[in-house]
């Protein structure tokens, strides 16, 4: 999370509402994760079943947080890329095109330099990663230099990404069944697929990035106030094209788990991205003028999506209620994280 | 939970019970107004347009019934361009849009083949098709009152199929194999879909049948490989082991649920639909008990081809028994002991069909519940 101390209260009380909001979307993770096992608790005790809550639980159990983790290893990877970008106060929505790309020109590379990672074929995935960020990169220029509006240029990048997919591949879809690329989904440590580590290990690095490099100090201050970065000296367009940049590398590492996981390349690689990790993003309670967050609140943010994702299955809520429980849920986040005395107007 | 779930599932129903009760009162004021068959053939042409108006070349289903689209143009000694591609994105006010743009571009000279996007917007596109004096074929949508033998020539066919039938065979195929008892769960398509309706309807059928069996849950998919993949694993953690065989709505599901097995180290028998051809080399592998073959390619080539010599005057579709106008499309059913031969015969070498057979492979007038 990041330094608020300059924003709260010393003595303001225990639930100040810098707190709350500081705090609201954990103690979420922590109510969602006790209030799924308590529904099976009492769908247990209304058949009769013998039910101790939380030990016999179903959805509490290590195989199913991996089952978790699973599903959020790529959206993180995609959810900390915008993370980047909505702390510059910018939005970047190419990641479906983006993530198609990168999936598909992976998969070419991957079969055509040998089809396994114990050959040249492993020269794929930095392949990959370059093609992101090359991605990335245009998508800056043409927010910056064209000074379109950022969810515009990326919006329209992302149609570009998903028909450039689409030419290469002709609506065919690529399997990449390599047993060694595939350890990502079959393979284990302490209980959680490699892709678990892969994505924790990038996480970290995302962190590192926001909070030790000049870099990462700098989208905070462009999404703090941008005239006043900008008057300080600071190379605004730099810093957004570089920021763009590395969602885009971000974007790539996340089509790499995508391919991963269910070992296919295709144009709809990207499919449904775009909602879950915008949502996961805010959920996490980092805002969308920019200045306030982190990569920590989106993992939070992609936890909270896919244990309701999972829980509303596992307790047998049919599937097209989560929609709206996380429709509800980013309302919630943005009205608790929104400052309505200090904003006048809303555009 | 159930009962939560139950009353929802009620409501659902009694809501589309009452949505279509509605529909029917308004289409059917507009049949009042329908027009009559006409006695004389309608005008030909010498070189209309040929066109293919669908969703979007993304869905390998729907890639499939272009290439035959264009395939029927090349066999025509045209190149495949000729094809005009009006591609809607999944929107039926765009369908319409650009069938009424190219009828003005080619005053009428046109020869349309269409899936309209969803089963009300059928009606407007062959209405405007008709008074241009165009020729259109329809593949999958259309509401139940709409009839080519209400327009004269000008509305030549329609193509469906309807999957209740096959998608209770591959049930039945799959229930055997689990030994007729244990539980299954289902992996539909996109919820209000018609194909995703009539294949859990068609497993609901077979399950009639085993009384042993368990449907424990059936959940939407979306017709989507990642989030088969992530209900899949859900329905592991609430079920377990009580899952002992699992029903997709098709061929993209079943990969994911697949995934979703391999990563448990589970192997438990699954069927699916669609035939594709990844779908098929793993049922020759044996990880699919079966899949079903509608041949896309085939439909797309005949529809565009039926428009097009009822447009040039090769036939006159008025003069056309009922079951050449409105009809059911192939099925091919995928086991493993055949899905090496149907691979070679089928996907290997695409066939070089007779497109002028446009009856021999269908399936038989389309019925009405």
């Amino acid at each position: 999370m990041t330094d608020m101390s300059a924003q709260t209260e010393p003595l303001g009380g225990l639930l100040t509402r810098d707190r709350i909001v500081k705090w609201a979307p954990i103690l979420v993770l922590v109510a969602l994760v006790l209030l799924f096992p308590f529904f099976e608790f009492l769908e247990d005790l209304l058949e009769g079943k013998d039910h101790f809550y939380l030990l016999d639980s179903r959805f509490f159990s290590i195989r199913n947080a991996a089952r978790i983790g699973i599903a959020a290893a790529p959206a993180l990877m995609v959810a900390v890329g915008v993370t980047f970008i909505i702390i510059m106060g910018s939005i970047d929505l190419s990641m479906e095109g983006t993530i198609s790309v990168c999936a598909v020109l992976f998969a070419f590379a991957f079969l055509g330099w040998g089809g396994t990672l114990a050959s040249w074929a492993w020269l794929a995935i930095p392949t990959a990663l370059l093609v992101g960020a090359l991605l990335g990169f245009v998508n800056g220029l043409i927010h910056v230099r064209l000074k379109i509006p950022s969810f515009m240029a990326s919006l329209a990048m992302g149609f570009v990404g998903t028909g450039f997919a689409l030419v290469l591949t002709g609506g065919d879809r690529l399997r990449v069944e390599d047993e060694l690329f595939r350890s990502l989904l079959t393979e284990r440590w302490l209980n959680f697929p490699i892709m678990c580590h892969v994505a924790l290990a990038f996480l970290l690095l995302a962190w590192f990035i926001q909070s030790h490099t000049a870099l990462g100090r700098n989208f905070y201050a462009v999404g703090g106030g941008e005239q006043l970065a900008q008057s300080s000296g600071l190379n605004v367009a730099r810093v957004r094209v570089m920021g763009f940049t590395l969602a885009g590398i971000f974007f790539a590492v996340g089509a790499l788990l995508a391919v991963g996981r269910i070992g296919i390349a295709e144009t709809a690689t990207g499919n449904n991205f775009m909602f879950v990790s915008i949502t996961a993003v805010v959920v996490g309670g980092t805002a969308l003028w920019g200045g306030i967050g982190g990569v920590w609140n989106t993992l939070v943010g992609v936890l909270i999506v896919n244990v309701i994702n999972n829980g509303m299955v596992v307790i047998g809520l049919p599937s097209y209620v989560q929609d709206g429980v996380l429709g509800t849920l980013v309302i919630l986040a943005v009205a608790l994280s929104t400052n309505r005395k200090s904003v006048t107007f809303v555009k | 939970m159930s009962f939560i779930k139950n009353f929802i599932e009620q409501e659902t129903v009694s809501r589309r019970n009452f949505l279509l009760a509605s529909a029917y009162g308004i289409s059917g004021a507009a049949a009042m107004r329908m027009f009559g068959p006409s006695p004389v053939q309608a005008a030909t042409f010498a070189d209309p347009t040929i066109a293919w108006s669908y969703r979007n070349r993304t869905n390998p289903y729907w890639n499939e019934i272009v290439s035959g689209g264009e395939a029927f143009v090349e066999s025509l000694g045209k190149p495949k361009e000729f094809l005009t591609h009006l591609i809607n994105e999944g929107s039926s006010e765009k369908s319409l849009a650009d069938v009424k743009a190219l009828l003005a571009k080619t005053n009428g000279e046109l020869a349309l083949a269409i899936d309209t996007n969803d089963a009300p917007n059928a009606r407007p596109v062959v209405e405007a098709c008709v008074e241009a004096g165009a020729y259109v074929s329809t593949l999958w949508n259309k509401t139940d009152d709409l009839h080519p033998w209400d327009f004269g020539d000008n509305y030549v066919s329609h193509m469906s199929w309807s999957d209740e039938g096959p998608a209770e065979r591959t049930a039945r195929i799959l229930l055997d194999a689990i030994g007729g008892k244990g539980g299954v769960v289902h992996l539909g398509g996109i919820a209000s879909n018609n194909p995703a309706i009539e294949r859990l309807d068609g497993l609901k059928n077979a399950l009639k049948d085993y009384p042993d069996v368990e449907l424990l849950d059936a959940q939407p998919a979306d017709w989507d490989t990642q989030k088969a993949a992530q209900i899949m694993a859900s329905f592991i953690t609430r079920y377990g082991d009580e899952i002992t065989g699992v029903h997709c709505a098709n061929d993209t599901i079943g990969y994911g649920v697949l995934e979703a097995l391999r990563a448990e180290g589970m192997d438990i028998p699954i069927v699916t639909y669609d035939g594709n051809p990844q779908a098929v080399d793993l049922v020759a592998e044996g990880k699919i008990l079966a899949t079903v073959f509608t041949n896309p390619h085939w439909g797309g080539g005949i529809t565009a081809s039926l428009a097009y010599h009822a447009a040039v005057g090769h036939f006159k579709p008025s003069d056309e028994p009922h079951e050449h106008r409105e009809f059911y499309g192939p099925t091919i059913f995928i086991t493993p002991d055949d899905a090496r031969e149907f691979k070679a015969n089928y996907l290997d070498n695409v066939p070089t069909y007779d497109w002028q057979d446009f009856w021999g492979p269908s399936n038989g007038q389309i019925m009405y519940k």
